[in-house]
């Protein structure tokens, strides 16, 4: 009951665009992993840490991009050693993110039942309003939340800047090559 | 003899005054160091709970200067604290609390400032950097403990004016950044 409500409440502050709390999984997940990145960065500081980009980055159109996004929120756990996360916590984390907005694009699994990549988006009136990595390898674990308006062809920009993983990047360029077939 | 005894009397509550200050100012430092918010209750809260003595950098005021004029007002407001050997009492490594070491930093880091980055892994290995507007200015505190070695820094940065001097920096040395950057992208396509 009290999970339920923390779903619900998270549901909610996503549908505003706010940046979730973690989920349940995320701190037994922190517990296990022997190193975490956490990175938080709400609509203000977006748009501040934009103008740390180079001119370039502002003719292409990246550093509009940037200031107008709502919120990045990127989790990564390492662990010693394999299988240190279940499918179910996989699972868990899916789930939390799972609204009517969001919808899978990406659904992708290896041999190993826990490892894979799921790409999730938030469409709004066609345009892509959100973007939900969970990217799971052996003993590395990613989860990379992007909020607010984004543009497909100039995610690329985003691999490697705000702690968001080159390889979380290039699933959804991936998928996007798939999906223009 | 009047003035005798007047003087008499201010001098034994002088010391009565003194050995009050001498009796309090060691609980005021305590205090001091848990409350207050901003870098130096950092520093201050951290050397009270860690038992632990930060050496400040001498001449600061006078580097922040410099910094502020070298980089034309791109960076100013630099502090640093620096503890070495830093233990976390008689406990070993492994026992260290981050939880504890970051609520502690929080308590402390005052208004405005935001957690941008936790970085933790197993010991003491601890990196928490929180930003926060200043006008034009973005304020960076940076908290970064790895082993027994502790550094607190914070600083202020013109985002604007320190990218103008990087890229004066890039064009002087030829460096093609742009190149570099298109090679990242193609590995993403």
């Amino acid at each position: 009951m009290l999970a339920l409500g923390m779903a619900t409440v998270a549901m909610s502050a996503m549908g505003q665009d706010a940046l979730p709390a973690p989920s349940p999984v995320e701190k037994a997940l922190a517990e296990k992993a022997s190193h975490v990145t956490e990175v938080t960065l709400d609509k203000n500081m977006l748009a501040f840490a934009a103008k740390f980009m180079d001119k370039e980055d502002e003719k292409d159109g990246t550093k509009e991009m940037i200031r107008n996004l709502k919120g990045v929120y990127v989790r990564e756990y390492e662990f010693d050693k394999d299988n240190s996360y279940t499918a179910a916590d996989l699972e868990a984390l899916r789930k939390y993110i799972q609204t009517s907005e969001w919808s899978s694009m990406v659904k992708e699994r290896s041999k190993s039942a826990s490892e894979g990549t799921d790409v999730f988006v938030k469409l709004v009136n066609g345009q892509m309003e959100g973007l939900f990595v969970v990217d799971a390898e052996a003993r590395e674990l990613s989860l990379v939340l992007i909020l607010g308006p984004i543009d497909v062809d100039k995610i690329s920009s985003l691999g490697g800047t705000f702690g968001i993983p080159k390889d979380a990047v290039k699933s959804v360029k991936k998928a996007q090559k798939e999906a223009g077939k | 003899m009047r003035q005798r005894e007047s003087k008499a009397t201010f001098w034994s509550a002088l010391l009565v005054v003194l050995g009050i200050a001498c009796i309090l100012t060691p609980a005021i430092v305590l205090a001091a160091g848990g409350s207050g918010q901003g870098f130096d209750a950092i520093v201050r809260s951290i050397e009270v709970r860690y038992h632990a003595h930060a050496t400040r950098i001498p001449f600061m005021g006078l580097i922040s200067g410099i910094a502020g004029i070298s980089t034309h007002g791109g960076v100013r407001g630099l502090h640093v604290a620096e503890f070495e050997h830093f233990r976390a009492g008689d406990e070993p490594d492994l026992n260290f609390d981050g939880a504890e070491f970051n609520a502690l930093v929080e308590e402390h880091v005052g208004h405005g400032w935001q957690r941008m980055i936790r970085e933790t892994g197993r010991g003491k290995e601890q990196t928490l950097i929180y930003v926060r507007q200043e006008g034009e200015h973005m304020g960076m505190l940076v908290v970064d403990l790895s082993g027994n070695d502790l550094d607190v820094v914070q600083l202020s940065v013109n985002p604007e004016h320190l990218m103008d001097e990087v890229s004066k920096h890039r064009h002087e040395h030829g460096r093609d950044h742009n190149a570099d950057k298109d090679e990242d992208r193609d590995d993403l396509e």
